[in-house]
């Protein structure tokens, strides 16, 4: 895989991911923050939505090389027909993460989740690190999670950019 | 979306009623058939009333392929038709038949969560 630049923003930068708590497929209630001190990809998904489709396999895979490293992929499914649609779908794919089941309540605290997929890396600090609405790079998020795993947020934040909208939208539910 | 416009009808008859929808451009809407069993597919339904939705007609789709995956949509300004029978028995005067259509939109790199909004079509029956 070809070097990049992680886009994770810097350490005083970032915002606390705001806890949640939902069910996985086997009933089980998960909280987000269950996962303090480990890197979380929190990916806000569908069975519907085919940019979706296209990152469930970078997905898996990082949930296999880095799983031991300190780092997980939590995704929340919207699908409105809840697990019946998203069971089958998981058991396809071959999902090797762990999918709970997304309501209005938890997209409300990341700023509404009008769009899919929507994704946040967050730190092991439970902290946003990024934030990504859309179809993003592999390689971009390899590099963030990488960057976390490191520990080197504060060099790794030198190239960020302006607020992505998922930020924006982030900042307007907080106020 | 253009509001489904006012229509007189005698009992009876029947009468095609064509409703126009817009999709912003850069975003495409899925067809009535997509590919993917698991893709929201474009519906107008009509409650049943004095008059009966018999047929609903959607145009032909476009096939396109967006990352790798093909897909049957609708994009721009297209015409969905629904051609009603007004019972024979109906009473005179002004109803309204309530429609309601969902849609799941996307574009290239994400997809805004599906949406049903309504669609009221008053009919004067003569």
């Amino acid at each position: 895989m070809p070097p990049v630049e992680a886009q994770v923003r810097a350490t005083k930068d970032r915002k606390a991911a705001p806890d949640f708590s939902l069910k996985d497929e086997n009933g089980k209630t998960v909280k987000l923050s269950d996962y303090r001190g480990k890197v979380v990809l929190l990916n806000f998904w569908a069975t519907w939505c085919g940019p979706c489709k296209v990152e469930i396999p970078w997905f898996i895979e990082f949930e296999q090389q880095y799983k031991d490293k300190g780092f997980a992929v939590l995704g929340v499914a919207m699908d409105d027909e809840g697990w019946q649609a998203v069971k089958p779908y998981l058991t396809e794919r071959k999902v090797n993460y762990r999918i709970l089941l997304g309501d209005d309540s938890v997209t409300q605290l990341y700023g509404g989740v009008d769009s899919l997929p929507t994704t946040f890396v967050i730190d092991k600090d439970g902290r946003i690190a990024s934030a990504h609405v859309g179809l993003v790079g592999k390689n971009e998020y390899a590099g963030e999670i990488q960057a976390l795993l490191k520990g080197g947020q504060e060099t790794a934040a030198a190239g960020r950019g302006p607020l992505s909208s998922a930020d924006s939208l982030l900042a307007s539910a907080a106020k | 979306m253009l509001p489904a416009e006012a229509l007189t009808a005698h009992r009876g008859a029947t009468l095609a009623q064509r409703l126009t929808v817009t999709v912003k451009p850069g975003y495409h809407v899925n067809s009535d058939r997509p590919k993917d069993e698991y893709i929201i597919p474009l519906k107008l339904t009509w409650t049943s009333g004095p008059l009966d939705a018999k047929t609903t007609v959607y145009p032909k789709a476009e096939e396109i392929q967006v990352n790798g995956q093909a897909l049957t949509v609708f994009t721009g300004t297209f015409p969905i038709q629904t051609e009603f029978q007004v019972e024979p028995n109906a009473t005179p005067g002004t109803v309204t038949v309530n429609g309601k259509l969902k849609y799941q939109a996307c574009n290239n790199e994400m997809c805004l969560r599906p949406v049903t909004i309504d669609i009221p079509l008053q009919v004067t029956i003569q």
